[in-house]
C-alpha cells in the first residue's frame, strides 16, 4: 500500500537527483556546450561563452529553489506543513523560478529556444505562486482554529 | 480585540483552579490558558456551555465588549 512518507521519499529522491543532474551538469558545462553546439544545426559557433554564462548563472537559482524544495518535503515529512515558513519557502521557490525566467529572456537574445525555458519558468513561478498563496491562507485559518477553545 | 474575557474573575468569585476548570469542562490546560489570557480568536458554544455550567453564571459574566478608543 502506497502511503504518504513513501510519496515523501520518492519526491525526495527525485529532487536529489535533479541535484546530481544540476552538480554534473556545471562540472561538465563546458563539455556539453562543445557537444551541443557540434551537433546544432544551427550555426552557434563562437556562442559557447553565452551559453556557459546562463549555464553557471542559472545554475544559482536552480540551486537555491532545488535547496528550498527539499527543505520544505523535510518540514512536511515532520507533519509541519500550514505554517508560516513554508510560506517563506514557496515565495523564494516561485522567485527563484521568476529568476530562472529572467535568465531565458536575456539569453533568447542569442539563442531563441532559452524563450521556451523562460516562459516554462515563469508558468511554473506563476503556479508555485497561487499554491504560496493557498498555503498563506491556509496558514491563517489554522491559526484561528488552533485559536478556538 | 474588544472583547474581554473575564473568566478568571469568574473563577475567582467560585474559588476554582484552572486545572479543576478545566478537568471539569473537558478542555487542556493550555486551551484553558488561552481563553484566560485572552489569546482566543473563537469560543465554542459547547465551551461557552461548559463553563457556564460549571460556574453556574451567565456568558455576559464571562465574555464583556468594550469599545476601542
Amino acid at each position: 500500500m502506497w502511503s504518504d512518507k513513501q510519496s515523501i521519499s520518492l519526491s525526495k529522491l527525485f529532487i536529489l537527483l535533479f541535484i546530481t543532474a544540476l552538480v554534473l551538469a556545471v562540472l561538465f558545462a563546458p563539455w556539453l556546450v562543445r557537444r551541443f553546439l557540434d551537433f546544432s544545426r544551427a550555426d552557434l559557433q563562437g556562442s559557447e561563452i553565452f551559453f556557459l554564462t546562463t549555464i553557471y548563472t542559472g545554475s544559482l537559482p536552480a540551486g537555491y529553489l532545488l535547496y528550498n524544495l527539499f527543505y520544505l518535503l523535510r518540514r512536511i515529512e515532520a507533519d509541519l506543513v500550514f505554517i508560516p515558513g513554508n510560506v517563506e519557502l514557496l515565495r523564494r521557490i516561485s522567485w527563484s523560478c521568476f529568476a530562472g525566467a529572467g535568465l531565458g529572456l536575456v539569453s533568447a537574445a542569442y539563442y531563441f529556444p532559452w524563450m521556451f525555458v523562460a516562459i516554462s519558468a515563469a508558468f511554473m513561478g506563476l503556479i508555485v505562486r497561487v499554491v504560496k498563496n493557498v498555503v498563506a491562507k491556509a496558514v491563517q485559518l489554522q491559526d484561528e482554529v488552533d485559536y478556538t477553545v | 480585540m474588544p472583547i474581554i474575557v473575564n473568566l478568571d474573575v469568574m473563577m475567582a468569585k467560585r474559588k476554582i483552579s484552572s486545572t479543576q476548570l478545566a478537568e471539569i469542562i473537558g478542555i487542556s490546560q493550555a486551551n484553558l490558558s488561552i481563553l484566560k489570557t485572552g489569546k482566543a480568536r473563537a469560543i465554542r458554544f459547547s465551551t461557552l456551555e461548559a463553563i457556564c455550567k460549571a460556574l453556574d453564571c451567565q456568558p455576559g459574566d464571562i465574555l464583556e465588549y468594550r469599545q476601542e478608543d
